[in-house]
Order: C-alpha cells, then sequence, then structure tokens
C-alpha cells in the first residue's frame, strides 16, 4: 500500500495531465491551471519543511561551534531580518526590502557571477591538452573561436573572423541541436517510465 | 622540478593575478584595436542611419537584468546616442522587471550628457518631447498585440507617474505606424515573441541586442530578413560603438570598447597559458617516453 | 486653364470569410480576406464587427496593407458575428461586403498537436514492446559509460579517505526531467553510500527537491538496514537564489572536502564556478547535465561528464533492472525513427517537395 497509493496516483494524474495537454476546451485548460495552483501551495508548504531544516542546521552549528560557525550567524540573522523587513515594511518598489535586494543582494550575486572570468581560464589552462585527436580538435576550435572573435584576428587573416562565425553558427549548432534530439527523448522516456510506474527508485526501498 | 613541469602545473593563483592585471590594465592604458564590424551589426545601424530626422520614433524595448548589464548597457547607451545624434525620437518601454532601473540609468547616462554640451534649447533633449520612458508592465504578449492600437492605452502613465496625454511625443506616436524599428535589449527570448506577435500582425521592423550566448539562436531570423539587425555581446555593442565614433556620433568610444579590450587580453592570456602548458605536457611526454 | 481632377478610388477587399478560431478555448474568430487590388495604395485595413443582436458595426481593430488576415481574440461564444474589413487611403473609406454568419466555441481536441499524439503513442508501443521483451528475458545490449562506471570506484573512494561524499541534484525545480533522473541516480548512490557508512551531502535549491531527495535518501538507508545511520543533515535545503546557491555549494566543498562530487541535473551559469572549486579540493567529480551550453564547462573541470541522454539512462545502467534497459531501448529505437524521418524529409526537401503542405499537416 506505501507503494501503490504513489504509483497509483502517479499513474493517474500523469496520464490525466498528458491527456489536458491536448485538449484545448475551458474546462482542461482551467484544470490545468488549478494543479499549477495546488503546485505553488505545496511548493510553499514544502517550504516550511526546507526552512525548517535551515533553521535546525545552522543552529546545531552555532551550538555546537563547528567550524564556519560565523556564517552561520549571518545566514540566520540575514533570513530573520529580511523577513521581517519585508513582512512589516512592505516590498513595494521604494521599500527598505527593495534597496537591500538591489544595492547587496544583486551586487554579491554578480560578483560571484564575475568570478567565471578568473575560473574559465584555470580550466581551460588545466584541461585543453592535446592528450587524444578529439582533444586537439577541441583545442583547435578554441583557439579559432577566440583569436576569431577578437579584434586583431582580422589581422591575423580575414577569413578568420567568418571561419569563427561559421564554427558557432554550424557545427557547434548541429551538435548542441543532436544533444538536445537526444535529451528530448530521454526526457519523454524518463516521464513515461514514471507514470507507468517502470521506474520506482524515485520512490525509494526495495522492489 | 623540470621547465617543462613548471610550466603545466602553474599555481592558479599567479594565473588569476596575472588575469586581473590584464583585465584592469585597459581601463589605464589607451590602447585601441580597430573592430571587425560583423554584418548583423552593420545592418542595424544602417537602418538607424536610413530613418529620416524628426519623423518616425524608435521604441527600444530594455529587457535586460544586472547579471547581463556589462553586455547589454553599453548597447543601450550607444543605440540612445546614435538615435538622439539624428534626431529620432526614442520611447522606451520594459516587460522584464529588473530592467526599469538600467533603462533610467542608460536614458539619464545619455540626455545628461547631451545636455551638459547643448547651447541652446534646440540642441537639448526634452522629456515628454524627444524622450519617453514608459516603465515596466506586465503580461507582455497582450502588451506588445495591444500597443499596435494604441501605445498609451498599454502605458497610460509613464514610470515616473505622468499621465502620457501631456506628452507631445505620445500625441505624434501612438502605435507601431509611426514607429521606424523596435529594438529589443534582452538576454532571454524577448524578440521571439516581438516577431511573432506585433511584427507578423502590424508589419513592424525589429533589431535587436542579444548576450552572446543568445545570438546564435537568432541567426536564422537574420537571414530571413525578420530581424532588421542585430548586435551581439559586448563585441557586437563595442563594434556599435566603433560605428557611431566613426560617423561622428560621438566623440569618444563607450564601456564596451574597453570590455573588450579587457577581453582580447584575456583571451591572448588565456591562449598563452594553454600553449605554455601544452609544450610543457608534450616535453613531459617526451621525457617519459625516453626514460622507458 | 482648365485642371482636370482624376478621382482615384480605392477598391474594397473581398472575399471576406470568418471562421472559428480552430485549437482554441473558444471566445476567438478567425478573419481572412483578399486584399484590395490598390493595397499598394491602402493605408491600412479596419476590421469591423456586428454581433447579431446589434444595428451598427463597431472597429475592433487594424492591420497595415498588405496583411490579409486577422484574429478577433474578444468574442463571446454565445453570439453570432459578421466582419467587414476597410480599406482605408487618406480620407477614403472602400468597404468589402460582409462576411458569412460565424460564432467561435471552444474545441475538444487541439489537430495541431496530433503529430505529438501520434508519437507519444508510438513511442509508448516501443516502450512496451520492449519491456516484454526485457520481461521474457531477451538479453539487452547497453554501451559502456565512463562516467557511470566511475560511481561505484568514487563512493568507495570517499569511502577509504574517511570523507563526505557531496551530491548537487541540479538548480532545476521538481518539474524538470533532468532533476527527476537526478533523484533516480541519488537514489542509487544514498544506497551504495548507505551500505559504506560514507557520509552524504545533499544541497537543494528548491523546497519541493529538498523534501523529495530527503524522501529519496531516507528511504535508501531503510532499504539497506541502515535506518538509525541516517542523519537529518545529509540533506540540506540551502537557497533559491542561483549564486547565492553556488556560493553555498562552495563553502561547503572548501570546509567539508568531500572526496567525491557529483553535479547531476539541470545547471546554468554557476556550473562552472562549483566544478572548478570541486577541482581545488582534489576531489572525483561526476557531472551530468542536459543544458548543452554549460556541457562543455563539465567536460573541462569533472572527471566523467554524462552527456544529455546519458542522464536519463543512468537509473537503468546502475541498477540492470531488465524493464528499465528495456525501456532504455525503446529510447534508442524511437531516436532512430526520428533520425530516419529527419533524413528522409532533408532528401525531399532537396528535391523540392514540400510534404508537408501536401499532407496538410500544422
Amino acid at each position: 500500500m506505501k507503494r501503490r497509493l504513489p504509483l497509483a496516483i502517479c499513474f493517474v494524474m500523469g496520464v490525466v495531465m498528458i491527456i489536458q495537454y491536448f485538449i484545448p476546451h475551458p474546462l482542461s485548460l482551467n484544470f490545468g491551471s488549478m494543479i499549477n495552483k495546488w503546485y505553488i501551495v505545496l511548493a510553499a508548504f514544502a517550504l516550511v519543511l526546507a526552512i525548517g531544516n535551515l533553521i535546525r542546521h545552522h543552529s546545531k552549528k552555532i551550538q555546537k561551534r563547528k567550524q564556519g560557525w560565523p556564517y552561520s550567524v549571518v545566514t540566520l540573522t540575514s533570513m530573520f531580518a529580511m523577513s521581517a523587513i519585508g513582512l512589516f515594511w512592505g516590498v513595494a518598489p521604494d521599500s527598505l526590502y527593495q534597496l537591500i535586494y538591489l544595492h547587496i543582494l544583486t551586487p554579491l550575486g554578480a560578483t560571484m557571477f564575475a568570478l567565471l572570468a578568473y575560473f574559465m581560464s584555470s580550466a581551460a589552462y588545466r584541461a585543453f591538452r592535446a592528450r587524444s585527436l578529439e582533444a586537439t580538435l577541441l583545442l583547435a576550435a578554441a583557439f579559432i573561436v577566440m583569436i576569431g572573435f577578437m579584434p586583431f584576428g582580422q589581422y591575423i587573416s580575414t577569413h578568420l573572423p567568418p571561419f569563427a562565425e561559421w564554427i558557432m553558427r554550424v557545427p557547434n549548432m548541429a551538435s548542441q541541436r543532436g544533444i538536445l534530439f537526444g535529451v528530448a527523448f530521454g526526457s519523454i522516456a524518463t516521464a513515461l517510465k514514471i507514470i507507468l510506474g517502470i521506474e520506482r527508485s524515485w520512490l525509494g526501498g526495495k522492489e | 622540478m623540470k621547465w617543462y613541469e613548471a610550466i603545466s602545473k602553474i599555481d592558479r593563483r599567479i594565473i588569476y593575478s596575472i588575469l586581473t592585471i590584464c583585465i584592469i590594465l585597459p581601463f589605464f592604458t589607451r590602447f585601441k584595436m580597430r573592430q571587425n564590424i560583423m554584418p548583423q551589426t552593420k545592418q542595424l545601424f544602417d537602418f538607424i542611419e536610413s530613418i529620416p530626422s524628426n519623423d518616425k520614433a524608435v521604441y527600444i524595448s530594455f529587457d535586460y537584468d544586472p547579471q547581463t548589464m556589462p553586455e547589454c548597457h553599453p548597447m543601450a547607451i550607444a543605440l540612445l546616442k546614435h538615435c538622439f545624434a539624428r534626431n529620432i525620437p526614442v520611447i522606451g518601454g520594459s516587460f522584464n522587471v529588473q530592467a526599469p532601473g538600467l533603462a533610467v540609468d542608460a536614458i539619464a547616462t545619455v540626455t545628461d550628457e547631451i545636455n551638459r554640451n547643448a547651447l541652446s534649447r534646440d540642441d537639448s533633449l526634452i522629456y515628454g518631447e524627444d524622450y519617453v520612458y514608459l516603465g515596466w508592465k506586465s503580461g507582455f504578449i497582450a502588451a506588445m498585440i495591444d500597443m499596435g492600437e494604441s501605445i498609451s492605452g498599454v502605458f497610460p502613465r509613464d514610470y515616473f507617474r505622468s499621465s502620457v496625454d501631456s506628452f507631445p511625443l505620445l500625441q505624434k506616436v501612438d502605435n507601431y505606424k509611426n514607429i521606424a524599428i523596435v529594438i529589443i535589449l534582452s538576454a532571454s527570448d524577448y524578440p521571439e515573441y516581438w516577431i511573432l506577435y506585433p511584427q507578423s500582425r502590424y508589419g513592424v521592423k525589429i533589431g535587436a541586442g542579444l548576450t552572446a550566448v543568445m545570438a546564435p539562436k537568432y541567426y536564422p531570423f537574420i537571414q530571413t530578413g525578420q530581424l532588421s539587425g542585430m548586435m551581439s555581446g559586448m563585441k557586437g555593442a563595442a563594434e556599435y560603438e566603433n560605428l557611431i565614433l566613426t560617423h561622428g556620433y560621438a566623440k569618444k568610444l563607450g564601456k564596451a570598447e574597453t570590455g573588450m579590450n579587457s577581453q582580447s587580453m584575456v583571451h591572448i592570456l588565456i591562449i598563452v597559458f594553454i600553449i605554455l602548458g601544452n609544450i610543457g605536457y608534450f616535453f613531459a611526454r617526451k621525457n617519459e617516453k625516453s626514460q622507458q | 486653364m482648365f485642371f482636370i481632377l482624376l478621382l482615384i478610388t480605392v477598391s474594397p477587399p473581398t472575399n471576406v470569410q470568418a471562421n472559428d478560431n480552430p485549437n482554441d478555448a473558444g471566445s476567438a474568430i478567425f478573419i481572412k480576406w483578399q486584399v484590395s487590388k490598390d493595397d499598394s495604395l491602402i493605408e491600412k485595413y479596419i476590421i469591423l464587427r456586428k454581433a447579431s443582436n446589434d444595428t451598427i458595426y463597431e472597429r475592433i481593430g487594424f492591420t497595415v496593407a498588405g496583411v490579409s488576415s486577422f484574429e478577433d481574440d474578444e468574442t463571446n461564444d454565445a453570439s453570432e458575428y459578421t466582419y467587414v474589413i476597410a480599406a482605408v487611403r487618406n480620407s477614403e473609406v472602400a468597404n468589402s461586403e460582409p462576411s458569412n454568419v460565424v460564432h467561435s466555441y471552444p474545441q475538444i481536441f487541439h489537430s495541431g498537436k496530433l503529430n505529438v499524439l501520434i508519437c507519444v503513442i508510438v513511442y509508448t508501443a516501443l516502450l512496451g514492446i520492449f519491456v516484454s521483451k526485457a520481461r521474457k528475458g531477451t538479453k539487452l545490449f547497453v554501451r559502456k559509460i565512463p562516467g557511470l562506471d566511475a560511481v561505484e570506484e568514487a563512493v568507495g573512494r570517499a569511502t577509504e579517505m574517511g570523507k563526505p561524499i557531496l551530491y548537487v541534484p541540479g538548480l532545476g525545480d521538481i518539474d524538470y526531467t533532468s532533476t527527476i533522473a537526478s533523484m533516480n541516480i541519488l537514489g542509487e548512490v544514498a544506497k551504495k553510500t548507505a551500505m559504506y557508512e560514507t557520509p552524504l551531502i545533499v544541497c537543494n535549491r528548491w523546497s519541493v527537491v529538498y523534501t523529495v531527495s530527503k524522501e529519496v535518501v531516507k528511504e535508501a538507508f531503510i532499504s539497506q538496514g541502515k535506518t538509525e545511520k541516517f542523519k537529518e543533515d545529509y540533506v540540506r535545503y540551502l537557497t533559491e537564489a542561483q549564486f547565492g546557491f553556488a556560493a553555498a555549494i562552495n563553502g561547503i566543498i572548501l570546509r567539508e572536502k568531500p572526496a567525491t562530487n557529483f553535479f547531476i541535473g539541470r545547471f546554468w551559469a554557476e556550473s562552472l564556478i562549483i566544478a572548478e572549486t570541486g577541482t581545488q579540493t582534489d576531489a572525483i567529480q561526476i557531472a551530468g547535465t542536459d543544458s548543452v551550453l554549460q556541457l562543455p564547462f563539465f567536460v573541462a573541470a569533472c572527471d566523467y561528464t554524462l552527456i544529455g541522454e546519458e542522464v536519463y539512462a543512468a537509473s537503468a545502467y546502475l541498477s540492470r533492472e531488465p524493464l528499465l534497459l528495456g525501456a532504455l531501448k525503446a529510447q534508442d529505437y524511437g531516436k532512430l525513427i526520428a533520425l530516419i524521418i529527419l533524413l528522409g524529409f532533408t532528401v525531399l526537401a532537396f528535391l523540392q517537395i514540400d510534404l508537408l503542405s501536401i499532407l496538410r499537416m500544422q
């Protein structure tokens, strides 16, 4: 029963939502919209559990003075402070909440994003070694594209920029689309396996 | 440690330090590399060039966020400079909720610069006459379609909460009929929706300024003529800055050009490190084989 | 001097036809017409509508010259309408004859998705065929996937070193199929960690994914008879902010120094940030994603990368269950059929035969 009930719910809802996709009638659309709203409600309840986990984890860390416990203090303080500010002073465009979001959180996010420049260079230095034929081809393509898209690439050869653009537009797009095809079929297969109860590892436990 | 081992195992802190210098240096040195102008950027520039002065307006949809600001913000500034230099009125709007702050900043940067150098009222840019920023609107598909009937119907108030009925510009330009081109500056799929809805229904011309990652997806639209031009990434912005400089619409290059100099320096550095790493790798392998 | 004034009158549009807009929820009518003979002189076409109980036509929209269709999406299904198209040039207006009487209604089946329905039926049939073959005991070949072969070795390494295993099921919510596939792999990894009593850290961005992954890990421990070894701390919720999540993962990697990192699911720009941080701690890294833009970063920074559909094949590959292997074969044959259709249409396009318009499919 413990496994049969979730499998049955999964099958029924999966089949119903597949059928809903093909019916444009308002009844079908309203049903789909209702399911989406239920999902949002479920996610809100799940958020309570998730926040509970976050508070429990960091509180234990502070209590036991584990490595990095001051960061846990910062985490919990920020979480409670932002919640209180949003709840009591509102989230309007000119509110303190928005001010903190725009002037602290957004620049922090941009800073993390900026780290990519450093990580790309160290990853490229470490990974782009001509160990095999495929690695050499990867290396050559990377060189051509990098040099072709730079301003002085045209000084090395006037054919380099159009060739670099061709690599991005043709072989690169073709391989991306090939992978996307495989991903699409894999997605369909996974979804059907779960709906039909063939795939049960998400339930956990023994068969 | 042998020399080839040293160059194949350079400490990442050394790499990051040199990288930091390469990124910062172009901001303090004046060197300029002539940009290779891509055809799609030139196409967009030529389209704006072909718009008669004081006639139809250009609509710019500011749909980028702070994360993609380094690529899209210079595009916005370069476009605004081009339009204002040619006395083309500009109407701005946004469908991305994070964009309005950036749009206001871009418009203020350009208008303040022009008005500082203006000698008379005729040289100045007047809000409501030469440009208007309408702010953010939700429900972008319905809004795009309804703007074909009436822009003021979709945006009864501008970003600063003033009634748009008081603006001479919006009395003159109230739907796509008086808009020469809509240019979308975005890191997501907004241009596709503009092509799908307003262009197919009202025939309005569409241009785009996209991040480098998104740009390849829109090459087919350039080929079919559905896009009248496109800037891709910081390079596209730098190319546009070069074009407006060479045509006398700006006195100096913008941040994209400096950013491209940094980017070019970093690319050269990465290439040098990759070459060093491979030289070290080959010599190490050769040494291993000779020892066997 | 006499001036002869030539009056040029525009011709009206003709053959106005109005039909219910197909494949929708009602409240929409599609109008098409033949453009005026003087279309090049026309400014615009104004669309006028009259309900059956009205006496006058009201303007509902306009199109520019050259456009010969319009969708009226504000109709009442209970009313009947007629339409007139007015060609406008300066102050001249030329009205067409009224259209047929029409009313809008919702459709039961979206005919434009018929090709999708056929694909789903064909695919389900393939699934049925190969699953029944697998049930009968037919041996099904699956090629080696190095990334999945390395899972056992990776878990063993962490156990020997006495360090934890980090598992990140991607930044996608539970409605992403790659997240569900990642849950399947998490189940297998959690079983192994339970067996070897290796610490596990599962980091989640979304609350629903957190609850699902917690249940998956807990059940894995129960299945191995190690219920008391399961700790609440193994599965953590971090934050929904993309780069906040990346920063938190980096902190966990640098502080807890896991011996093995699994990055399996949907990733965005933060992929290289977390993968490259993992290399700093000399962890063995196995990544898998269906995001084509992030694959190059994982290939550069990780020891093994599952590319696209290999993520979806993982569950079958790791468990070697006959039913799952059968489903995997069906996936491959489905791709083969798609490939044959693609090649066929490519040849037809080369021969300039437009089969789609012949078949009148959308």
